[in-house]
């Protein structure tokens, strides 16, 4: 005999645990396992079933069949506990088949299982072949099938709750590696490395700290990875005291590279990534990585992205003519003479301006609540310097920067 | 570097700058603005010129050019034509030669590519290059070589833009070396800066994608406008002679569209005759066999004579002989082809029409107004529709034309596929990045409802209320912009169609006239001017029309010979049958041409057809001329005796006297003008046309100046006066031409008469050519079996495609075809027949065995109907025959392929019931012949006191009723002041309700979204006119499927 439990929101797997040590996980929010062996805890199967829905809580159903598939049904159909179900009366949409034989059975006239039933089993396995001959099965209750036992997925998540809080980066990195050399020692049994590391900080005001570290490579090594977890904490600091702390390892299989004799040797990737985020945290993050060209008109039509996000190109570069960006721009104080600049005055830039081209107008993102709208020049000053300044909509001059 | 300076430049006069490179909305997703709205604006900017170049087309010329015309600016033509080198060639026309090459061009690019496609090579732009001048955009000797260096001018365009100072500073040094002309030009593509947006979003239109992955595929700036010529001076001071050269060459080019060239088309005739005697002897014998066997007194004969010589000379007088003796010819074609063909519109109201054979309708017996159709102070040519049986027939007959006068010589007009509301929607949604949903949302917005109060304008139907109440919020910038964006592009061109019919012929010389294109559909070529354009440009053309009863009417004729061995002839109907007017003044006209709406058999019973006259009358008096004109009830009261009949003025009592005094007619509107104030038939037309859709002030005071002085010099009170102008300038808006009615009446009246006498054929032919017409197959059945006609079903071993007739014990019967199948395809069905008439088909695993190409879903349904019912010696019901079909269709190798019978050949199913049949029906032929939804529950109908449609007549006036049936036709219609008008359909007819706007309101959802309604109101009874005034309604839980409603709303 099998039980079935259906329950769209409880967690089955620890409820089945309690009954049996094996059960399939039909699917989520189902599962069914035998009931035999409980004959010796409970008289009845009723008892049985009682016992599950006390354990499974209200909204559950219990079945309990011959099948392990009866069982299914019934409790997918049948609310409550339900005991040796009759399922004659159940319409065919519940069995498990394709759109197209479900039409079929419709137009047919067959609308219950027990219409379904008493076909012929040769005219079925004539019409619709094994699926056919399987469907009438489980509408006749005669099918028998071994279960498909569940098995756990194994995760990579520890937490600590604290008895006071802590304010210090210093003993909170010391439990962050307890945890880290467990589940880096977990990683290893398991031949796995970590792609994905998130931490979660419980503050002694309620809320939350939550920082996510992606990883450039898999890796695996805890002082590695400690590391980093601390950079990213020391930039990124909790607004409170930390009352607990959970850490959870997304895990990835490990990269193999094989290393060429010819090939230059390039730092390794774990360095390479430390000594990256030693940088971003000193410029900042948006600062850091490989400037891609945009697909806009927008006068700064590049972005910085990181080398994941890196699309590789065969193409040679073109010679062009470079510019250097002033980061922030220079404000600047222009002299206009028939709408033309002539003379510049900034910080560190100041001169009459010896020929001025332009307006080059740019507009642009009108669709949007940051539009663009500027008119730029380019500018030479009597020591032959190519300057490009720009002017806002507010009539505010800045110098974007300088041709090379 | 170069320097660009925008100032103000005093010494530049205002008018040395005229813009010779601009691109309107015509370049189809490649400008934003309307050839009028760059018109308009350049004669705000005191251009005396302008130059339109759309991209590889003119098909905005015709309109550049009467909108320049009417703000008094020369139009200058061109194009940018696409070249195999990968570059676009800007041309401007000089002289009439050089427009020629150019549509020559174009058409030779087109006519080779796909749609929408096509380039032409450099030899082909070096053989169009005479008369035409380049404007060179890159520095390239081979232009010069091509179009010679008078004719090249080096063009430069300045938007603020860096990198083009570059290239300008190649095309300058280019220039000089070759000592050519430099040229300024702005390559406008939107006539204001505003109007950028709008050209945004149609680029993403145009490379599919949305504004936020366009990037640079969008404009840098807003630059490309029409800029006074302060501004171009200013722009380009450092080049002057860039500026100057504009006029030069403005002036230099001296062809403008009103130098077409055109000419009226020419009829080949015999040797020794021109074709105005050739005409004349093809009217004798027309006139011959069309009045003197029919000519009762010696007084029409004499009339008509007198009238086609009057026509004949009006004819000579404006060279349209050839016109007319094309038309002729295609009609003579079409009757040696057994193609029934009828000539529509204006053209009934000529006598030289009827005696070709072009018209069926006698202008002189029914003293039609001639000038409606043809004067000569109008100006304008006449317009000739031919009504053709729709489909096959009519390609034969478009074929024809193209045979007859070459490739180049005839073409499909165009028709310009504008932006229209939800279109437009769409497509803007689509690039603002919108998702499906969202779109679907925003679509339903847009107005469909057809009636606004134009009185009380709802707050609610302004957009911001009605965004808001979707859910988006008119703040959000998107949501803002999405507004304007849909008010700057709704009525834009969106791209090139193909007009339904109208075709122009124009002897072997049409591409030196305007461009042609292929059509989309194989086999036909299209010209890129629409309709309107043809009108303007002064060109001529035939309309040839599909037209759903003309097919009708034809396959029933063959099918009378076929089944009843008799011969119909359609132009020697009996006439004044009385079936056909019995069943006229019964409203006994399901199927019936023109006369079948709702609204038609809501006035039959009260109008009671007698004669012919009466059908014409009827035709045209459910238009919106007579209703909103307020003519309707008038003229019902007096046919009924209810009115005592009275004209205006005894002036009017011949014009008016056999529409009981109310003026129903656009004939009757000019004959009224000529008769009280002394007009001409073509002073009265221009009356007509001016007080039309496009009404002017200025044209119309003046019309009514000359009408009130006419009118005074006749002796007719000031009063009257004002009764008739009202009268004049109310209906001159809508009414509805005396010969099309009398044209569209003929054939009403064979629809009846077939309909009343060989009704199995009529029906099958309706069948066969669905969709048309007011209703549903399945009413089309219903409404048959009612008069007695036999149905039988689908059947693999008798049906063919169509629907055929059987005789069945004496009678016949109609058998349905494959075509009444969903899904199934045309090619199996005949593939069956193939296989059927080798020899019978013994089983269905022989079926299956045999017609390899059968799916299986359409061996499902074909089981489902009963289609294979009777496929084996012993006949089977439908269930059998599903559980046989299925195992016939299991795929099996080859080894076990059989042609036995099946190996359960005791088969499980129990048979459908009546229900399940009905619905398996409707599910897969929308019909069924079997009994009425209705009709398994008139029961429990009858307890609930539910009158059925054929009792309603017994029921009073103002009585309470209840009625239940199947929805057929929701009506809203614009002149109805928001009433909805029901037709609903049980097992014994059609019954009628309406739906008073309140009470719309409060039922709307049941109403719409229910097939099956049980309906409580109060009866309406009035002259033998059954309504019932709804006032409660209930869904009705009938069948699963149902008859498809039509819905108007």
């Amino acid at each position: 005999m099998y039980a079935c439990i259906h329950h769209p929101r409880a967690d089955l797997s620890a409820i089945a645990e309690a009954f049996s040590p094996s059960f399939e996980q039909t699917a989520p929010g189902t599962i069914v396992f035998r009931i035999d062996n409980l004959r010796r805890l409970y008289s009845t199967h009723h008892q049985i079933a009682q016992a599950i829905i006390k354990k499974a809580g209200a909204g559950a159903n219990v079945a309990i069949a011959e099948t392990a598939d009866a069982a299914i049904l019934a409790a997918h159909n049948f609310a409550g506990i339900t005991i040796s179900p009759n399922l004659a009366q159940l319409n065919i949409s519940s069995l498990p088949m394709e759109q197209e034989m479900w039409e079929v059975l419709e137009s047919w006239g067959i609308h219950t299982l027990a219409e379904l039933a008493e076909l012929p089993e040769t005219g079925i396995a004539e019409r619709f072949g094994p699926a056919g001959v399987h469907l009438q099965r489980l509408a006749r209750g005669a099918t028998s099938r071994p279960l498909k036992i569940f098995k756990p997925e194994i995760t990579y998540e520890d937490r600590i709750s604290l008895d006071h809080p802590i304010t210090l980066l210093e003993p909170l990195l010391f439990l962050i590696a307890r945890i880290l050399n467990d589940q880096c020692d977990k990683l290893l049994s398991h031949a796995m490395s970590a792609n994905e590391i998130n931490i979660r900080l419980e503050l002694e005001d309620k809320s939350e700290h939550i920082r996510t570290l992606r990883l450039p490579v898999p890796m695996r090594e805890s002082k590695s990875l400690l590391k980093l977890l601390q950079m990213d904490l020391e930039a990124h600091p909790p607004q409170a005291a930390t009352l607990a702390l959970s850490v959870t390892i997304k895990p990835v299989h490990p990269r193999t590279i094989q290393a060429g004799i010819f090939l230059p040797i390039t730092p390794a990737p774990d360095k390479l990534e430390l000594t990256l985020a030693r940088i971003r945290a000193i410029v900042g993050e948006a600062n850091v990585g490989t400037p891609q060209l945009l697909n806009t008109n927008h006068p700064h039509p590049f972005q910085m992205v990181t080398h994941q996000q890196q699309a590789t190109s065969n193409q040679q570069p073109t010679t062009r003519q470079a510019f250097r960006y002033f980061r922030p721009p220079i404000i600047a104080k222009i002299e206009l003479e028939h709408n033309r600049p002539v003379r510049i005055s900034a910080t560190g830039i100041t001169g009459k301006i010896q020929t001025a081209a332009g307006p080059w107008r740019t507009t642009g993102n009108w669709w949007t609540n940051t539009p663009w709208n500027r008119d730029e020049w380019d500018i030479t000053l009597s020591n032959s310097t190519l300057y490009r300044i720009y002017r806002e909509p507010t009539d505010h001059w800045y110098i974007e920067g300088t041709y090379d | 570097m170069t320097n660009i300076r925008v100032h103000p430049c005093p010494s530049v006069a205002k008018n040395n700058y005229v813009e010779l490179h601009s691109r309107s909305a015509f370049s189809f997703l490649q400008g934003s603005s309307t050839p009028e709205e760059l018109v308009i604006r350049a004669a705000e900017l005191n251009f005396p010129a302008l130059a339109m170049l759309d991209h590889d087309n003119v098909s905005g010329a015709p309109r550049f050019h009467m909108a320049a015309k009417k703000a008094g600016i020369r139009a200058h033509i061109g194009a940018e034509v696409t070249c195999t080198d990968g570059h676009r060639y800007p041309l401007l026309a000089e002289s009439r030669t050089g427009y020629q090459n150019l549509c020559r061009l174009i058409t030779r690019m087109k006519l080779r590519a796909k749609k929408g496609e096509g380039a032409a090579t450099p030899v082909e732009l070096a053989e169009f290059s005479p008369g035409l001048i380049c404007l060179a955009s890159r520095p390239d000797v081979r232009i010069i070589d091509t179009y010679g260096a008078k004719n090249v001018y080096v063009e430069l365009q300045r938007h603020f833009n860096r990198n083009q100072e570059a290239h300008n500073q190649a095309l300058v040094d280019f220039a000089r070396s070759h000592n050519l002309p430099l040229l300024a030009t702005n390559g406008v593509s939107h006539a204001t800066p505003q109007s950028r947006e709008a050209l945004d979003v149609l680029t993403c239109v145009r490379n599919k994608v949305t504004i936020h992955e366009a990037g640079r595929l969008l404009s840098l700036n807003s630059e490309r406008y029409l800029k006074d010529a302060r501004q171009m001076s200013s722009i380009f001071r450092d080049l002057p002679e860039a500026i100057a050269n504009t006029r030069e060459l403005s002036d230099r080019l001296q062809f403008t569209l009103a130098d077409l060239g055109y000419q009226f088309p020419k009829y080949p005739v015999p040797p020794g005759e021109t074709m105005n005697s050739f005409l004349r002897q093809c009217v004798a014998k027309g006139e011959h066999n069309r009045y003197y066997p029919n000519a009762f007194t010696a007084g029409l004969c004499r009339r008509a004579h007198a009238q086609i010589e009057k026509e004949l000379a009006l004819i000579e007088k404006l060279d349209l002989a050839g016109y007319f003796l094309i038309v002729w010819d295609i009609v003579e074609f079409c009757r040696s082809q057994n193609i029934l063909v009828q000539g529509r519109g204006s053209a009934a109201n000529s006598a030289v029409c009827y005696s070709l054979g072009i018209t069926a309708v006698d202008a002189v017996a029914m003293e039609l107004l001639f000038e409606r159709f043809l004067s000569e102070e109008r100006g304008e040519w006449p317009d000739i529709d031919l009504d053709l049986p729709s489909g096959d027939q009519r390609e034969r007959v478009i074929q024809h034309v193209y045979q007859r006068y070459g490739k180049l010589g005839a073409a499909m007009t165009a028709n310009v596929i504008t932006y229209r509301g939800r279109s437009a929607v769409r497509d803007i949604g689509k690039v603002l990045g919108f998702s499906e949903p969202d779109l679907g949302r925003i679509a339903a917005l847009v107005p469909s409802w057809g009636w606004v109060d134009p009185k009380e304008p709802d707050p609610k139907d302004t957009a911001e209320h009605q965004f808001r109440e979707a859910g988006f919020s008119p703040e959000n910038p998107l949501i803002s912009k999405f507004l304007d964006l849909y008010l700057a592009i709704r009525d834009l061109p969106r791209h090139l169609g193909q007009h339904s019919g109208g075709m122009v012929i124009c002897e072997g010389q049409l591409d030196s006239i305007v461009p042609l294109e292929p059509a989309t559909m194989p086999g036909r070529v299209v010209i890129q001017w629409d309709k309107e354009d043809c009108a303007d440009m002064g060109i001529i053309k035939v309309d040839l029309l599909g037209l759903g009863m003309m097919a009708v009417l034809e396959d029933s004729i063959r099918l009378i010979r076929d089944s009843y061995h008799q011969e119909v002839d359609l132009a020697h109907l009996p006439q004044d049958d009385p079936q056909v007017y019995s069943a006229l003044q019964k409203a006994d006209t399901i199927g019936l041409f023109q006369v079948e709406s709702r609204a038609q058999m809501s006035c039959l019973p009260r109008l009671r057809p007698e004669r012919f006259y009466d059908i014409v009358v009827q035709v045209a008096i459910i238009r919106p001329g007579p209703i909103v004109g307020k003519m309707l009830n008038p003229f019902l009261r007096r046919r009924q005796g209810r009115e005592k009949p009275e004209c205006l003025h005894p002036l009017l009592e011949p014009i008016l006297a056999r529409t009981l005094g109310v003026p129903l007619f656009q004939e009757q509107l000019l004959r009224m003008a000529m008769v009280v104030a002394n007009f001409t038939g073509g002073e009265a037309e221009e009356l007509r046309r001016a007080m039309g859709f496009k009404r002017s002030e200025a044209r119309m005071r003046d019309i009514e100046t000359r009408l009130r002085s006419g009118m005074t010099s006749n002796g007719i009170p000031a009063k009257t006066q004002e009764v008739i102008i009202q009268s004049i300038t109310s209906f001159a808006l809508y009414g509805f031409p005396e010969s099309h009615a009398a044209s569209f009446a003929l054939i009403a009246y064979a629809s009846a008469y077939l309909k009343c006498h060989y009704l199995a054929a009529f029906t099958t032919a309706l069948l066969n050519n669905q969709p048309m017409g007011f209703y549903a197959p399945a009413t089309l059945v219903k409404d048959a079996q009612r008069h007695g006609l036999h149905f039988k079903p689908i059947d693999v071993t008798k049906s063919d495609w169509p629907c055929t007739i059987e005789e069945h014990n004496g009678q016949l019967w109609v058998r349905l075809g494959f075509n009444y199948v969903k899904g199934l395809r045309e090619q199996l069905a005949q593939a069956i027949l193939n296989a059927r008439q080798q020899s019978p088909f013994t089983s269905i695993q022989d079926l299956a065995n045999r017609v390899p190409e059968l799916r299986k879903d359409e061996l499902r349904k074909l089981s489902e109907i009963g289609a294979l019912n009777f496929i084996e010696e012993v006949p089977i019901h439908r269930r059998a025959a599903q559980w046989n079909s299925e195992l016939a269709i299991r795929p099996t190798g080859p080894l076990f392929t059989t042609n036995q019978q099946p190996a359960t050949s005791n088969q499980p199913l129990l048979p459908m019931t009546p229900t399940e049949r009905l619905n398996a029906d409707f599910h897969n032929t929308h019909l069924t012949i079997g009994n009425h939804p209705l009709a398994f529950h008139r029961e429990k109908l009858n307890t609930l006191g539910v009158t059925p449609a054929n009792q309603l007549k017994n029921i009073r006036n103002g009585w309470p009723v209840r009625i239940a049936g199947c929805i057929i036709c929701r009506q809203r219609p614009g002149t109805a002041k928001g009433l909805l008008f029901l037709s609903m359909e049980d097992e014994t007819g059609v019954s009628n309700a309406v739906v008073m706007p309140d009470v719309f309101d409060r039922e709307r959802a049941t109403i719409l979204n229910n097939s099956y309604l049980f309906i409580e109101g109060e009866m309406q009874n009035i002259d033998n006119v059954l309504t019932v005034r709804a006032t409660r309604f209930e869904p009705l839980h009938v069948a699963e499927e149902a008859v498809p409603s039509h819905d108007f709303h």
